[in-house]
């Protein structure tokens, strides 16, 4: 994997403000606005999270009080992976500052702090990991020359810790920082970056620091969209479509507005909603209106997966060595068809927003993680320019990238701007299921060439839906051929002399997109179930033909010593517990090794996760404890679609409209997990995502070493592969 | 109507078959309690009725009158020098750092909460059994059902010293 060119801030990408009396310092870092395809090459090359408005400068911001307060706003988006408090954690630490002295601000759009990637794709600490150090150790250094001019003593003898400048010779002197900030300063901008701590240094990074968020969701205070409430609000609901194929054709108010407490109904080209005082009532109106819609062309489950086909449309290669193709005129070849189904996100705060449109300007609170992307969008709706428009986001009740999609917050928008009062749009479970963008079906056949126990050759071809596409400027799609959401993790990454990937992408009649990991669990499903077959072909154990195909390289290396490590810890070298069996897997993903083991029973034809263990190494870890609660998350969503999770369509209408016919795993089926955190880098990749990506296929070779079945489709299911 | 929610008197206005949440969410301003499904089955809106944990989403309010309503607000209790002193399950999750997006959260802690009281010192798998029916989507079970353990640990303790 290629390293990211370390990009060093320049003097003019920062911004300092003495703000107005007794506001302090403000240092704000701008990352400029570079060339369209700068960006673009760097956001793939990461396999990094949409660009929701690329033009867009990403900037942070650090704030000084008077009282030593140091506010970090930060435009990521907190939805329960720790973001606020692993790059506060980032930031503090060149700043020389007490974690108790930090408060972390949710950034909005217009706050000089647009971000253009919006919240995902585990890049958020990757990304901002060096700009973040930089700016501090820069506002640190900032403060250094001002206490110095304020104190007459030389720069270079003031030392910086704990939020206070103190001198080596004279243990009575000590200046704090807000101190430094209440005098009028005249802040000096220092001409190069300062040399930034060696791992050896870090305080604050690589300590297990309670989030700086929980203690507000315990008291059940913490605000998500769903909860925004600002007086003299309403609440709206629209009209949804029959299938989800259908357009609207025609609406009459019907008898919409002879329900108690509406206030207004809006008929508009293509939509058709309501405003009233309540929410009941909302819903209630929205059921009374007269519509006729078009319900275009009806689409079942089979045809779905017989779009969803290798070998159907073109096929796109995206990973070539050797040549694949010749190897497999001769020896032994085995191949193999995997499939996983379309799956929700099912995040438990659905779809919401409060927008406040008036006559100048448009406010908009939303659980969102791509704020200005949703900016944007807004700003278009209501046809005004977007520096009009602001984006707040809220704290988000689960992401799992469904969160990009801005439909409830620009109904909020359309609603209010009708209306004339700020208006609440909260999605129904329903409509959260029926109404959004799904995870893409998959289909894969992979086949390799087996020589004495090696493997020769090993082609993978993929099927997926769309998943960056549809977020995406559609120049790119042409350009790009190939959506690298639907191959995310679909590169075979041993170290075999001839190998190939290949990427079909058909066009579904059903929306499909981001998901925890995009194309990661899927695609490590078929590669790693599928190197089990091979191994079990070879008559090898599974962790002993893996360790033998591994690339001799870096990544290599840190390959084995994680499923070394992974052996170790699962016991994998001594027999598993009685009526139980283990299985393995492996993923590279940004950067980040995941290896994984499950320990599973059969009873009455269910399968029982008993035990996972993880290892995983993200390079350099910021917050051990956080980075185990990802890990842990990960496994146990990932579990659940491994078991579990699964929706067809009938009739272009998605078989599953709330949890009662679309279950997840619960307590009594979640697994102890065991995390092993390995760093062996000096810079962090993603926490994320990676972890989910090699649970299926550990839970399907444990079922296959303990049974002899090989299940090749999601949700795993004895007796149906 | 008068509801008594958390040790307080409101007068709701609401019609009588509303279900409770809406009314604690939009008509009372308590966010607490959170709305995930509408059919009692994910159980993020779980309160207390006279201390029995019950789906907020599906219990229309006319049958609340003179019950005992508890959400996530009352949890935690306020001392006579205005200091929050969290539940023990509230400490417990905070210790064992539990929520990650936490809109399930209020929910498995009044869950959790109520058991405590019927059972002060669960095994593993009646914790497993009691939390069977809160979903998370984060994935945090394997830490919720730590927290609870040590709840219940914390409980025994201040119930020792009085």
């Amino acid at each position: 994997m290629a390293e990211r060119k370390k990009r060093r801030l320049s003097r003019r990408e920062f911004l300092i403000a003495a703000g107005a009396a007794g506001a302090g310092l403000v240092v704000a870092i701008r990352l400029g606005i570079p060339p369209v395809r700068v960006r673009l090459a760097e956001f793939l090359e990461a396999s990094a999270g949409p660009p929701g408005s690329i033009e867009a400068e990403a900037t942070a911001w650090f704030e000084i009080d008077p009282g030593g307060r140091v506010r970090i706003y930060i435009p990521k988006t907190e939805m329960g992976q720790g973001v606020h408090t692993s790059l506060a954690q980032i930031a503090a630490e060149e700043l020389e500052i007490d974690w108790s002295q930090v408060e972390v601000v949710q950034a909005g759009t217009g706050q000089g702090l647009d971000d253009p990637i919006g919240t995902g794709a585990s890049n958020s600490v990757s990304s901002l990991w060096q700009p973040l150090r930089e700016a501090g150790a820069v506002m640190r250094e900032i403060l250094r020359l001002e206490a110095a001019r304020q104190s007459g003593h030389p720069a270079a003898d003031l030392i910086a810790q704990s939020g206070v400048f103190t001198l080596a010779a004279d243990p009575q002197f000590q200046i704090t920082y807000g101190q430094v900030v209440s005098s009028a300063g005249e802040w000096e901008i220092p001409e190069e970056v300062p040399p930034l701590k060696a791992a050896n240094e870090f305080q604050l990074i690589g300590q297990p620091l309670a989030r700086v968020d929980l203690r507000a969701k315990v008291l059940g205070q913490a605000e998500y969209g769903f909860d925004k409430r600002l007086p003299g609000m309403a609440y709206g609901a629209v009209a949804r479509p029959p299938t989800l194929n259908s357009s609207l054709k025609q609406a009459n108010i019907g008898r919409a507005n002879s329900v108690p407490g509406v206030i207004d109904v809006v008929i508009q080209d293509g939509f058709a909603g309501v405003v009233a005082e309540s929410r009941a009532q909302a819903i209630e109106a929205v059921q009374a209106l007269d519509t006729t819609w078009d319900e275009g062309q009806k689409w079942d489950q089979a045809d779905i997966e017989a779009m969803v086909r290798v070998g159907i449309g073109d096929g796109v290669v995206i990973q070539k060595e050797g040549n694949v193709r010749q190897s497999f005129e001769q020896g032994d070849i085995i191949q193999a068809e995997y499939r996983t189904p379309l799956a929700f996100h099912a995040h438990l705060e659905p779809q919401a927003a409060l927008a406040d449109v008036g006559a100048e300007t448009a406010t908009v609170w939303a659980s969102t993680q791509s704020a200005g992307r949703l900016r944007r969008l807004v700003a278009e709706t209501l046809d005004r320019e977007e520096d009009s428009v602001v984006v707040m986001p809220t704290y988000l009740g689960g992401g799992f990238g469904r969160k990009i999609e801005e439909k409830a917050a620009v109904e909020a928008a359309r609603l209010s701007q009708a209306a004339g009062v700020p208006v609440h749009v909260g999605w129904t479970r329903e409509e959260d299921f029926l109404h959004g963008f799904l995870r893409p079906p998959t289909h894969h056949k992979l086949r390799a060439a087996l020589s004495a126990g090696r493997i020769e050759a090993m082609e993978h071809q993929q099927a997926s839906g769309e998943v960056s596409f549809p977020f995406l400027p559609g120049f790119l799609k042409t350009a790009l051929g190939a959506d690298f959401g639907a191959w995310r993790g679909a590169f075979i990454q041993y170290g075999i002399p001839h190998r190939q990937t290949v990427a079909y992408l058909p066009s579904l009649p059903v929306p499909t997109g981001w998901w925890r990991g995009l194309g990661l669990m899927a695609n490590i499903f078929a590669v790693e179930s599928f190197m089990d077959e091979l191994a079990a072909a070879a008559g090898e154990d599974p962790l002993t033909f893996r360790l033998d195909h591994l690339p001799r390289n870096e990544l290599g290396e840190r390959l084995r010593r994680a499923m070394e490590t992974a052996a170790d810890r699962s016991g994998w070298g001594s027999p598993a517990p009685a009526s139980r069996g283990r299985g393995i897997a492996l993923s590279v993903d940004v950067g980040t090794i995941a290896v994984e083991v499950a320990e599973v029973s059969v009873e009455n034809s269910q399968i029982r996760v008993h035990q996972v263990t993880a290892v995983v190494d993200p390079g350099l870890v910021i917050n051990p404890d956080g980075a185990r609660a990802q890990t842990e998350g990960a496994i146990t969503m990932g579990l659940s679609s491994t078991l579990v999770e699964e929706v067809t369509v009938e009739g272009s209408v998605l078989q599953a409209a709330n949890f009662n016919r679309y279950p997840l795993l619960s307590m009594a089926d979640a697994p102890d997990i065991d995390v092993v955190l390995l760093e062996s880098r000096d810079t962090p990749s993603g926490m994320g995502e990676p972890p989910i990506g090699p649970i299926a296929a550990a839970v399907a070779n444990a079922v296959y070493s303990l049974t002899g079945e090989r299940l090749r489709r999601l949700p795993l299911k004895l007796g149906q592969s | 109507m008068d509801l008594d929610i958390n040790g307080q008197l409101y007068q709701v206005t609401e019609l009588p078959d509303r279900p409770l949440l809406w009314v604690l969410r939009d008509e009372l301003g308590l966010i607490g309690t959170k709305y995930g499904c509408g059919i009692a089955i994910c159980g993020v809106c779980t309160i207390h009725v006279d201390g029995v944990p019950t789906r907020s989403c599906v219990l229309p309010i006319s049958g609340l009158e003179g019950r005992r309503i508890r959400t996530i607000e009352g949890l935690a209790t306020k001392g006579t020098d205005g200091e929050i002193k969290l539940h023990p399950v509230q400490q417990a999750f905070l210790e064992i750092q539990v929520p990650q997006c936490s809109w399930c959260m209020s929910g498995q802690m009044m869950t959790a909460a109520a058991v405590l009281e019927e059972n002060p010192s669960p095994s593993e798998e009646e914790i497993k059994r009691a939390l069977n029916n809160n979903y998370c989507r984060c994935g945090c079970y394997f830490r919720v059902r730590q927290a609870v353990a040590r709840a219940a640990e914390i409980q025994a303790e201040e119930r020792a010293d009085g």
